[in-house]
Formats: structure tokens, C-alpha cells, sequence
């Protein structure tokens, strides 16, 4: 064990946990705002891939043009989800979470049919190698690493700093209230939803890039995101980002150290403690 | 009058010639196939229905007859999704349709069958690992009809001739049935060859991030990583962490798709890589074909899993042809002696020094190695004997 680099582990971590947080925020910022379970989010994210991967791949367009189609096309697809399936639903937890099941399952049926057997890669657009403190990383992690970050504060800023940020966090707070005082619900519901399929769009532009896209890609993430969204604190931004920054470096450290399996052994038992010692997560509003 | 006659003559030929036709209708042999058809083994369940479908397309051209009577085979398809509740859901449905022939995928699912399978007298052949846990003299229906851990038989002593440099190996597979079994037969073969086995690693199969497991073995200095298990895309995402982090060493890759593995891993992290049990370029004209077939229906991207399973269907159809009965015990006794020229060359049943009866599909072994861009043929080797097996097996 002692020949084992940490600092490869801590990066490792480090890297890992940005990119469970830029999977998890757009699922936290529906729930947040709307107390909806977007399970569908891992699909969009699947969609977000293919779609890259045609567009810059196959038909050879312009990597952040591309980017910028995908995070449209999504858009219009979580809208559609939005207005056609949940909205009828009345956005009820559960009824939401059954039909998002069911639609995740379809999608991913789907994508098998349509796009065959066979796993594909979005080529880099961070080419080459670079060493911190010694340890060998990809420019593509390193990357990906940043523009998470960066989309993160980006998202904080938004949230905190402009208009419509403060009205999607009055309809979070007390919808009721934010209603009276003139903000239009179903406005801040469509915002919402397209913040969240754009942050869907670049995860999975970028997680196709760093690893595989096949139709399962967004699956074992979304286990992650459900996890660092009750870790952190249902609806919680900062919590979001706490708890992916920890379950990063757990799983790091702990596969590292003692296996693949080990490592979910160990996350789960955060998990199991956290809702134990504290039920609603670092973050999360009392109920 | 007359023209009424001629009129109603004519319509009663016709209709007894339709009658004979449909009565000279063939009838079916069916064969229930629980594949991994969605979630993440789907990659190897889409390419071994395409065999199916392939080896049932010439089948059903001509025909086959039982009893006098002509057969053409239906394969019935079942999604098991990789979960072994939901292969043996699937299993009961075939049991309870009267399916007794069934073609499983992967042993996680297949394993849980056999118990089953074994007691209503069903033959099952299943493309998988799993060794003793599938295929004992407990089981005398069930068949593994893919070299898969075994296969380490035929590599290792090549590698260890070919590549003198390599002294200590690390072994990385997937946490489940299949990469246990892959990683002990493989460690008591390294061994038995004469390297030392420096890492013995597991994943979860699916898994996002590999920089983990990759930063463990590397840490271990191995000359050589042989991947087991380790199949679809974890191939080439677990090849380019080993790579970014800094390994520079030989590294072996089974039941690949070459195309996939270089796409996913990077053609310059693919470089250098060993495939062992992978077609690199059509060599036989029975690989040939099913290539032209694949390019013609689905285009040029074949799964290495679909040359590893163009055999078994013509095989049992054969078996059935020579027992000239549909009892699964009797088409299993002529199963187990039948020998069949696959499209890798000379194929038996064997494997009783192992498992104590004849029971696993033995064959010539592909190898290849990914070169400027490619995978490149580098050698077919032959099965080895039973006794050379008994010794690369002893603990």
C-alpha cells in the first residue's frame, strides 16, 4: 500500500467528484424548485451523447456548435417531457417518479435498438497529457474538470445573482408566495427545466468524450447523482457540491485501496449515516 | 355446362395443391435464447442474436429433417437484462411453453438455470464462463459452447515464448461469475507457465471511472495485464486509464471488438495491445461469409462475439440431424461427440481432464495485435491436449 500514489488518488477524487456534481446539479435544480425526481435526466444526458457524436463525429460540425445544437435539441426534449408527461401529472412525487422510471427504461430500449451493439467515443478536443505535482492527467479530465467548475459557479451566479434566479429560488422557497407576489409559476417550471436539460446537454457532451457513449452511460451515474442529492440535501446546490466532492474522493480512495465494490460498500454506509444522523442531508431544508 | 366444369375442376387443383402446401408446411424446432438484450451486457446479447439470426437464415433455407419430417429452427427470444432473477423468469416461461433447447448468455445468468434445466432434462448451451459451476458430470445437459477462461490454456504458453520479457502479470476482471472465474483460472495458469502473478483486481462491471483500478495495478509493476473478463466498452475505458497513468507494458484483451476497443480507448492507446480469441481480419471462408452477411444487414462494425458464436446453432441443428430425435438427452450424447468444422478450424467437445466430462467447445484460438491503427493476425493457435491442460490447471 505505501507504493500507492495518493496524489493520483486525490485527483483522482477530486476529478471523479466534479463530474458526479455536473451529472447531479440538474437533477438537484429540478427538485429544488419543482419537488420532481427527473430520473429521465440520465437518458437526456445518453441523448446529449449521440447527438454529439453524430454532429461532431460523423457529420463533422464544429465541437462547441455542436455543443451548443445538443443543449437545444435536449432542451426541446426535456420540455416535451416536462409539458406532456409530468405537467398532466400535476408534478405528484410519485406518479412523476413511475412514469420517469418507465420513460428512463423506454429511452434506454431505445437507444440499444437505434444505435446497436456497439459502444462509441466523441473524440477529444483536449488533446495530450499534463503532470500535477508529478502525476500524469489527461488534458480531456483536466478539462472537463474546469468546465465543470466553471458551470458550477456559473450556476451559483445565476441562481443568486440575476432575476430569474432569485424567482426560481422564491418558487423553491414557497411557490405559493412566489405566485402572489406576481412570479409565473409555469415560466420559472420551463426555465427550470431548460437550465437543467443544458447542464444534461454539456454532461453528456463531455462524459461521451472522457468515456464511452453507449445507451446504459447515464445509468450508474444517476445512482450517483440520487445519492449526492441526499447527501448534500434534497434541492440543495452547495450540498450538491459538498457531497460529489466527498463520494468523489471516497470512491477514489476506497477502489484504490480495496475494489470496485468496496468502494459502493462504503458510500452507501455515508449515505446510510448521513440520513441517519442528519435526514435531511448537509443542506437540505427542514420539513 | 362444361366451361362450369373446367371452372370448378381447376379451382378444386388449385385448392388442393394450396392444401398440400400448407400441409407440406415445415414445422419448428425452437430454441429459447436468453440473452442480455438491454442494460449494460447488451453489447454481447445484440451480437449473439445477429449470430442466431444468421446461422437460422441459412438453416431455415433448406430445411432439416427429423423423422422424415422437415424442420426449420425458431429461435424465441427472452431478454434476461443480466439479472439472474430475471433469466430464471424467463426460463420458467420456456419450461412452462415446452422450450427444450435453450441458448443462454453470460454465466452470472446461466449459472442459476442450470440446476433447473438439469432436472427437466432441457439442454442448454450457454456462451459464457462459469467452468465447473455450469459444465460437471452433475450437469450432462448443460454445454459451454464459448472458450472462454479456458482459453488461457492455449495463450499462455505462446505469450511466454513470444514474449520472453514479461515476468509478472496483473490480473483485472469484472466482481462478477465471470471474472472470478477468469481471474482463477488465469492466475493458476500464469503460474503454472512460470510468471508471477503480481495483482489480482476486480471492478464493477459498467463502472464510469477506471482511474482507480488502473492506479492499483500500475502500482503493482506488471509486465503484462491481461484484461479476463473484461468485456465491451470497460475494455477500452480500463486500456486508456492504464495508459494515462503511466503504463507502458503489454496488455491483453479478450472477446474484443477491435473497432470499439481502439475507438473508445484511442487508436494510440490501443497500440500495442494484445487480442487473444479476436478475429482481426477474416481468415476462414466460414468468417468470410458471416462478415459479408454482417456488412450487408448492419454494416462493417462486427462484434468479436459474433464470430465466437456463428458455430453453436448449426451445431445442435446437426447434433438433432444425427440423433434424428428431439429428446435433449439423446441430442446430448451426440452433442458431446460431435465434431464440427467451425469457422475457426477443427471444433470438439472436450474438457473432461477439467471438468470431468466432455462438455466445452474446444477450437483453434485467434490472436491478434492492434498495429499502426489495426488489428493484425499474428498467430492461430492450436487447442491444447488434455494433459498439457491437467498441468496448466494444477494449484
Amino acid at each position: 500500500m505505501s507504493g500507492l500514489p495518493f496524489i493520483q488518488m486525490f485527483i483522482t477524487g477530486i476529478i471523479m467528484g466534479l463530474i458526479y456534481i455536473l451529472s447531479a446539479l440538474g437533477i438537484t435544480l429540478i427538485f429544488g424548485v419543482m419537488r420532481v425526481v427527473n430520473l429521465v435526466h440520465a437518458e437526456l444526458t445518453m441523448l446529449s451523447a449521440f447527438f454529439m457524436y453524430y454532429l461532431f463525429e460523423v457529420w463533422h460540425i464544429n465541437f462547441f456548435l455542436s455543443l451548443i445544437l445538443c443543449a437545444i435539441a435536449i432542451s426541446l426534449l426535456g420540455l416535451f417531457f416536462q409539458r406532456y408527461l409530468y405537467k398532466p401529472l400535476r408534478y405528484e412525487l410519485l406518479n412523476v417518479l413511475i412514469i420517469a422510471t418507465g420513460a428512463g427504461i423506454a429511452l434506454r430500449s431505445l437507444g440499444w435498438i437505434i444505435f446497436g451493439p456497439l459502444a462509441r467515443d466523441i473524440s477529444t478536443v483536449f488533446p495530450g497529457m499534463i503532470r500535477i505535482l508529478g502525476t500524469p492527467l489527461s488534458m480531456e479530465r483536466a478539462a472537463v474538470a474546469l468546465i465543470c467548475l466553471g458551470l458550477t459557479i456559473g450556476l451559483y451566479i445565476f441562481l443568486y445573482k440575476t432575476k430569474t434566479g432569485k424567482a426560481l429560488r422564491a418558487v423553491e422557497q414557497d411557490s405559493e408566495a412566489a405566485a402572489v407576489l406576481g412570479i409565473r409559476i409555469d415560466r420559472v417550471y420551463v426555465i427550470v427545466f431548460i437550465v437543467s436539460c443544458i447542464l444534461a446537454a454539456v454532461a453528456g457532451a463531455f462524459t461521451g468524450m472522457l468515456f464511452a457513449v453507449e445507451p446504459e452511460m447515464g445509468s450508474e451515474p444517476l445512482m450517483k447523482c440520487i445519492m449526492i442529492i441526499m447527501i448534500g440535501g434534497m434541492g440543495s446546490i452547495p450540498g450538491a457540491i459538498l457531497a460529489g466532492l466527498l463520494l468523489g474522493l471516497i470512491d477514489s480512495f476506497s477502489e484504490t485501496l480495496f475494489g470496485g465494490e468496496m468502494a459502493y460498500i462504503i458510500s452507501f454506509a455515508l449515505l446510510m449515516l448521513v440520513l441517519i444522523i442528519r435526514p435531511r442531508g448537509f443542506f437540505g431544508y427542514q420539513a | 355446362m362444361k366451361k362450369l366444369m373446367i371452372g370448378l375442376a381447376v379451382f378444386l387443383l388449385a385448392f388442393s395443391v394450396s392444401l398440400g402446401t400448407s400441409q407440406a408446411q415445415p414445422k419448428e424446432f425452437v430454441v429459447g435464447c436468453n440473452f442480455v438484450l438491454s442494460g449494460p451486457g447488451a453489447s454481447g446479447g445484440i451480437a449473439l442474436q445477429r449470430a442466431v439470426e444468421h446461422a437460422t437464415e441459412i438453416i431455415n433455407k433448406e430445411g432439416f429433417t427429423v423423422q422424415g419430417e422437415k424442420y426449420i429452427v425458431k429461435p424465441v427470444l427472452y431478454d434476461s437484462k443480466y439479472v439472474p432473477a430475471e433469466a430464471v423468469l424467463n426460463l420458467e416461461k420456456m419450461l412452462g411453453q415446452g422450450i427444450k433447447y435453450i441458448y443462454s448468455l453470460g454465466s452470472g445468468t446461466t449459472v442459476p438455470l442450470v440446476e433447473k434445466t438439469t432436472a427437466a432434462k432441457v439442454f442448454m448451451m450457454a456462451s459464457c464462463s462459469g467452468s465447473n459451476h455450469l459444465t460437471n458430470p452433475k450437469y450432462p445437459y448443460s454445454f459451454r459452447i464459448y472458450p472462454t477462461n479456458e482459453a488461457a490454456f492455449a495463450v499462455y504458453p505462446w505469450l511466454v515464448k513470444e514474449y520472453p520479457q514479461v515476468k509478472n502479470v496483473a490480473h483485472v476482471n469484472p466482481s462478477d461469475e465471470a471474472g472470478y472465474t477468469e481471474s482463477e483460472t488465469r492466475m493458476k495458469c500464469a503460474k503454472n507457465v512460470g510468471l508471477k502473478n503480481v495483482a489480482n483486481e476486480y471492478f464493477k462491471r459498467g463502472a464510469t471511472d477506471y482511474y482507480p483500478v488502473a492506479t492499483k495495478v500500475v502500482a503493482a509493476k506488471p509486465d503484462l495485464i491481461d484484461f479476463g473478463g473484461t468485456a465491451g466498452r470497460d475494455q477500452g475505458l480500463l486500456a486508456k486509464a492504464l495508459r494515462e497513468v503511466g503504463y507502458k507494458g503489454l496488455i491483453t484483451v479478450h472477446y474484443s471488438s477491435p473497432a470499439e476497443f481502439s475507438r473508445i480507448a484511442g487508436a494510440e492507446n490501443a497500440e500495442g495491445v494484445l487480442f487473444p480469441n479476436s478475429v482481426a481480419e477474416p481468415k476462414t471462408p466460414g468468417q468470410q461469409e458471416i462478415y459479408d452477411w454482417h456488412v450487408k444487414k448492419y454494416g462493417p462494425d462486427i462484434t468479436g462475439m459474433m464470430y465466437d458464436n456463428a458455430d453453436p446453432l448449426f451445431m445442435l441443428v446437426e447434433a438433432v440431424k444425427k440423433a434424428n430425435s428431439f429428446d435433449p438427452v439423446v441430442v446430448s450424447e451426440v452433442f458431446r461427440n460431435l465434431r464440427w468444422n467451425s469457422i475457426f478450424g477443427p471444433a470438439y467437445i472436450g474438457m473432461e481432464s477439467l471438468y470431468g466430462i466432455k462438455c466445452t467447445l474446444c477450437r483453434p484460438i485467434p490472436c491478434g495485435i492492434f498495429k499502426n491503427g489495426k488489428l493484425t493476425h499474428l498467430a492461430t493457435l492450436p487447442w491444447p491436449s488434455d494433459e498439457e491442460i491437467k498441468k496448466l490447471n494444477a494449484d
